[in-house]
């Protein structure tokens, strides 16, 4: 599969009457997108804010970050199963807006998190506060169910990341980079001598707001399959994961997620990228072993030398980590981890719930735990009584001066276990 | 099959259709039961630690086990085991349900109440 991605550099978004990208600038005419969004009969009202790097500004709750981009050529649409048809994505070209992105904020439960400020000691922990943002601020109608709100709010996102997007569809492109894979046998006659590697790609799934959607599936009542790497690039996988804000993985990371950038780099030159397999993270025990065995066996059928394990979230998929970790292992498959820690605010405290001799390769994305002071900001948008009652946040974290102490928990995609953030871990 | 909860909204979904023990206490005390119960014989189905909210954060759990019980299932001990020594890690902000202030109550039943139910209803 071979997929053109061509980079539309944006440096500034622009509200006005008018939706165009010209010289780099994103122009939105908002009230034709809020009367798009509008559609949504479970939606109430819709604001709009641009935030820029380097701004006196926090948003507060985050609920996702979605890049704009759009298909140019080739088969589907972005977010396929949702958004387009349900068409396999991954080839041809398409066209991305870089260097901004959609925020979509509410407040769907009483505790929800996720803070993104855009300078400050906070700012360095988010990759968002180099970002351009369309911050949305999705009301929703009275007496809708917490679902339903989770469901207008992510829609809404997908829709304005989409509407911004088509805006790149005819602007020539600042940088293109092609990323071609090769099938399984031909990968394996191009590149004997080379080990064969594959992605195990951990999805959160355990229910409400804290699910995964691929082509439209919800990932808790799949199997475990596999991808192609490019298919990720033009939303095969999206999140409706709204809890653990610091590492649970916004569209935005599934988008860009860097373990796949950093295998199609070394595809053919001291590795052989084979694919991704996709895997849940459930509730019910047997969900898990199923699960952990059918990526193992998927791995084996691949005949992988090694593997690298994403994780997603905490607590109970430590869990699902250890056993596919396990399981890889024991099936002769070299396996590396990449987790978080919650080791304690002093760092000295057991770091996972779930454990094993075989996962002896690590990767951390740092301690969710460590307390950080985030600075009073000149402007908030959103909920700022979220400080209080977001995880991590704890009783008197919002101080009078508007200043919050807080464990880093509370930042969005600050200990990423994708391996987004470079920050956290030392 | 046996359900383990201190949150009222699974009681009443659950308890005409299975065996429910509930418990008049917080998160840490339905982990206790669980823990007797395992003890005791009966399999973890669930996993103690269902959900990325945090277990410090919040008051309500529940956790399903086998109906039946036999030989001690050491992977539930140990399930169980780290599940707890983890929660002690950390001290509950919300010891028991009444503690939240109202509407996030609400809210915690609401998301335990929707990861136990949509574990049990695939199954």
């Amino acid at each position: 599969m071979r997929l053109e991605l061509g980079e539309i550099h944006i440096s500034d978004i622009k509200l006005g009457d008018c939706s165009k990208v010209e010289n780099g600038v994103l122009y939105v005419n908002v009230e034709e997108l809020r009367s798009l969004l509008l559609e949504d009969e479970d939606l109430a009202s819709v604001e709009f804010e641009v935030v820029h790097p380097g701004e006196s500004v926090r948003v507060i709750p985050v609920k996702d970050v979605i890049e704009p981009r759009c298909k140019v050529e080739g088969p589907g649409g972005m977010f396929p199963g949702v958004i387009s048809k349900v068409n396999t994505v991954g080839s041809g070209k398409t066209h991305v807006l870089k260097g901004c992105a959609v925020v979509t904020t509410g407040k769907v439960v009483g505790f929800q998190e996720g803070i993104i400020d855009m300078s400050g000691e906070g700012a360095q922990y988010t990759p968002f506060s180099k970002l351009n943002n369309l911050v949305m601020i999705c009301e929703p109608k009275e007496g809708i169910k917490q679902h339903e709100h989770e469901h207008a709010i992510r829609m809404a996102g997908l829709k304005a990341a989409t509407y911004l997007g088509a805006l790149g569809k005819d602007v020539t492109p600042d940088e293109t980079h092609v990323y071609e894979t090769s099938g399984v046998m031909s990968g394996k006659a191009q590149y004997p001598d080379l080990p064969r590697v594959g992605y195990v790609l951990m999805l959160q799934s355990q229910g409400l707001l804290h699910d995964t959607y691929v082509y439209g599936v919800d990932m808790k009542r799949s199997m475990p399959t596999i991808l192609n790497p490019t298919e990720t690039m033009d939303g095969a996988i999206l999140s409706g994961n709204c809890v653990s804000a610091c590492d649970k993985n916004t569209t935005y990371h599934h988008l860009n997620n860097p373990v796949i950038h950093d295998l199609l780099e070394q595809h053919g030159k001291t590795l052989n990228f084979v694919g991704v397999i996709i895997t849940n993270e459930n509730v019910y025990l047997a969900d898990k072993e199923r699960s952990s065995d059918w990526s193992t066996k998927l791995a084996s059928f691949l005949e992988l030398d090694g593997a690298i394990v994403s994780q997603e979230g905490f607590g109970n998929p430590d869990t699902d980590l250890i056993m596919n970790c396990k399981k890889l292992e024991a099936a002769g498959i070299k396996t590396v981890i990449i987790t978080d820690e919650y080791a304690g605010r002093d760092g000295a405290s057991q770091s996972l719930a779930d454990a094993d001799a075989a996962a002896d390769a690590v990767v951390t994305g740092g301690n969710a735990n460590m307390v950080i002071h985030l600075p009073k900001m000149d402007k908030v948008i959103g909920h700022p009584e979220a400080a209080n009652i977001i995880a991590g946040g704890f009783d008197g974290a919002l101080e009078a001066d508007g200043s919050i102490t807080a464990e880093l928990q509370v930042i969005t995609g600050a200990t990423n276990e994708m391996g987004f953030n470079k920050l956290s871990a030392r | 099959m046996l359900l383990v909860t201190n949150n009222e909204k699974v009681r009443t979904k659950y308890g005409p259709l299975c065996t429910v023990r509930f418990v008049d206490g917080g998160h840490n005390d339905v982990l206790k039961t669980v823990r007797d119960l395992v003890h005791k014989g009966h399999r973890l189905l669930t996993h103690p630690l269902a959900g990325s909210v945090k277990p410090n954060e919040t008051p309500f759990r529940s956790v399903a086990l086998s109906g039946e019980a036999g030989a001690v299932d050491l992977p539930s001990l140990e399930l169980i085991e780290e599940a707890m020594s983890m929660c002690r890690q950390f001290p509950p902000r919300f010891h028991r349900g009444e503690d939240a202030p109202p509407d996030m109550r609400d809210d915690f039943a609401e998301i335990d109440f929707r990861l136990i139910d949509g574990a049990l209803s695939l199954q």
